[in-house]
């Protein structure tokens, strides 16, 4: 009896040291937000929640890739912007120049919000794999350059006039009850986590950010695994603003603002690393959820917006402490 | 004759890394007297001295940081909340207490609040030993929040004029108040850099952090005396730039994080850790200075202007980088 017990007792230990605290933790904050506050158990609340989930996951998705790698992508935020700002004019132009067919105006569109945003993405790897320069100066200087150039060629005034089927069908649309951005999210992860388990590619990843030397030594080409990262991790924004643009209904210079903190308080809360090599992305889907649910817990209770960011900035020290306090456990072990 | 001309080659090559940042400096502050005269008036140059005075802080409390190879990404809220709490405190006291206990009891405040926004910081990354991009990043949150909750998000007015007289427009010998602090400021950090203990400490915690925890000295308390440096640096800057404004900001020192780095690392100090003297935020501080003021005279678009910067920032740790590697 009592050894089945310790047995059970043990096995609860391994299985929660496998896939870490994160999971209760969520699991706790959603049954408590459903005892205080009902409404948060609404359809329409819990598809926003995941609506709001997506975005934060596709975009942290890069960020995990970029810190798997052992950098930084401080630029998120503003491939957003630069997204968003260059999709919407070239739409309004396209349709300006008398194109009449709608869907080749978003495809042309979307396809020119993209295109920024992956030049930025081959902009910092160049700068960071060939270069060698510091991740976080290279990325802080590709986005106050993209920040400035979508502030001025907006000027500062959004731009409206988007064709009906971009803000009304992709943006508000939604296939069996879920808006096409959790689809995304969902194509989105599945990829990087077929990558990150089944390929070599994966293995890659985190062999480069483990130890780059080792990696290039035993010939791995490590520039090219650190370029695409950046690579992917501006994609997965230029994505994400699109969606967003679409949401919003208007292009915007200031969109996606906040992302680029979300984006690493997300991967850091999903326990990748920031010294490179670790990482799952189901961890850092979960932790988009979490944050999620803890942002819409507190705008249900009506906690004042302003709160949320000192709450959130709390959870980020609480969860770093709790995995460095693991980490430092699991060292004195071994 | 020909080992004279070999010496003077060799100084030159050993004197070039030093002489490129004044060169550069000039060369910006030349370029825009010819584009707009103004930039060389009385007016414009006391201002330039006033705004890298200011900026000059918060470079510094970067550099402090970065020389043990860290971050704070918190100073931008560091001086916002300082910014925020002391006008608070002197609006509050000035009636019962009068006007020079006030404006002590507010400065005081907000020279605390520095403290121990460094002491948070200090105690994650040196003891917590958590990654101090990721604990700044999160004291940079809260600190923001709370100096937006404590003044609803306005700004505060009615602030002494005594305050900002004796903390901004006062001069002292034609020099501006806030270039006098921060001389005396540069002093005073040079030589607990170069000639203290201390300083010896955080430059070998820069450089490697094994060999200075095997070299026995208390490692943990020189990187948390940083941090609290750091943190009071900022703070100095949130009290001088609220004198300038005469106001209570509550989003002060919103774009202060970047340009604070940038302002370091352009100056010459290496994220690596390990290197990097006063020298680098006076230089940083006067570059993006001169740079930003000038391109407000020449009327550049304000979008425009980040883009600048940022293309500067790019190439100031690009020859990092190629300094390091040719190290």
């Amino acid at each position: 009896m009592t050894v089945s017990a310790t047995n059970s007792d043990s096995r609860a230990r391994n299985i929660l040291k496998a896939i870490g605290i994160l999971p209760v933790v969520l699991v706790l904050t959603c049954v408590l937000l459903a005892l205080y506050e009902p409404r948060f158990l609404r359809t329409s609340n819990l598809i926003n929640v995941l609506r709001n989930a997506s975005f934060l996951s596709i975009i942290s998705a890069g960020q995990m890739l970029v810190i798997i790698v052992g950098g930084f992508d401080i630029s998120v935020g503003a491939i957003v912007a630069l997204t968003s700002v260059s999709s919407a004019l070239s739409m309004v132009g396209l349709a300006s120049m008398g194109i009449e067919s709608a869907p080749v105006i978003v495809l042309l569109g979307c396809l020119a919000g993209l295109v920024p945003a992956v030049i930025v993405g081959i902009a910092n790897g160049f700068l960071v794999s060939v270069l060698k320069i510091s991740p976080f100066m290279v990325t802080i200087g590709t986005m106050t350059i993209a920040a400035g150039i979508a502030g001025y060629v907006t000027g500062g005034t959004p731009i409206y006039d988007m064709p009906e089927l971009f803000t009304r069908e992709i943006g508000r649309g939604k296939f069996l009850e879920l808006p096409y951005i959790v689809y995304a999210a969902g194509i989105v992860l599945m990829a990087l986590w077929y990558m990150q388990t089944q390929t070599r590619l994966g293995r890659y990843f985190y062999a480069v950010g483990g130890n780059e030397k080792a990696s290039r030594l035993s010939g791995l080409n490590t520039r090219k695994y650190i370029w695409l990262g950046y690579v992917l991790s501006a994609f997965l924004a230029g994505i994400v603003g699109l969606f967003l643009t679409a949401r919003v209904g208007s292009g915007e210079a200031t969109l996606g603002s906040n992302l680029m903190l979300e984006s690493i308080s997300v991967a850091v809360i999903g326990g990748v690393a920031l010294k490179g090599g670790v990482g799952r992305i189901q961890m850092v889907a979960l932790s988009a959820i979490f944050l999620s649910v803890l942002s819409n817990g507190m705008s249900l209770a009506r906690i004042d917006s302003k709160y949320h960011i000192i709450i959130i900035g709390l959870v980020i020290i609480i969860a770093v402490a709790a995995e460095s306090y693991r980490e430092s456990r699991r060292g004195s072990n071994v | 004759m020909s080992e004279q001309a070999r010496t003077s080659g060799i100084d030159l090559r050993a004197l070039g890394p030093h002489l490129l940042l004044p060169l550069a400096i000039v060369a910006v502050v030349a370029i825009f007297a010819m584009l707009q005269p103004a930039m060389l008036s009385g007016d414009n140059v006391v201002n330039i001295m006033k705004q890298s005075s200011l900026f000059f802080f918060v470079a510094c409390a970067q550099l402090v940081v970065i020389i043990t190879r860290g971050f704070d990404l918190s100073v931008g809220a560091n001086v916002s909340l300082v910014s925020v709490a002391s006008s608070m405190v002197m609006t509050a006291l000035i009636p019962s207490l009068g006007g020079t206990a006030g404006i002590v009891a507010g400065v005081a405040a907000g020279l605390a609040i520095g403290v121990s926004i460094g002491a948070v910081n200090g105690f994650l990354v040196a003891y917590g030993r958590i990654n101090p991009f990721i604990v700044t990043l999160a004291t940079m949150s809260i600190f923001t929040g709370v100096a937006t909750t404590i003044s609803g998000g306005f700004p505060i007015f009615n602030l002494p004029e005594a305050f900002s007289f004796a903390f901004n427009q006062m001069t002292i010998l034609l020099l501006p108040i806030p270039l006098i602090i921060a001389a005396l400021v540069a002093y005073a950090l040079h030589f607990s850099l170069t000639r203290t203990v201390h300083g010896r400490v955080l430059y070998v915690l820069g450089d490697s952090n094994e060999v200075a925890h095997v070299g026995g000295r208390r490692v943990k308390e020189h990187l948390f005396l940083a941090y609290i440096t750091s943190g009071v640096l900022a703070s100095i800057a949130g009290l001088l730039m609220t004198a300038q404004t005469g106001s209570g900001e509550p989003n002060l020192g919103t774009s202060l994080v970047l340009n604070s780095i940038a302002a370091a690392v352009i100056g010459g100090a290496s994220l690596r850790g390990g290197t990097g003297g006063i020298s680098a935020p006076i230089y940083g501080a006067l570059l993006i200075v001169c740079l930003s003021i000038g391109m407000n005279l020449q009327q550049i678009n304000g979008s425009l202007q980040p883009v600048v910067i940022g293309a500067i920032l790019i190439f100031g740790a690009a020859l990092d980088a190629y300094r390091t590697k040719s190290r």
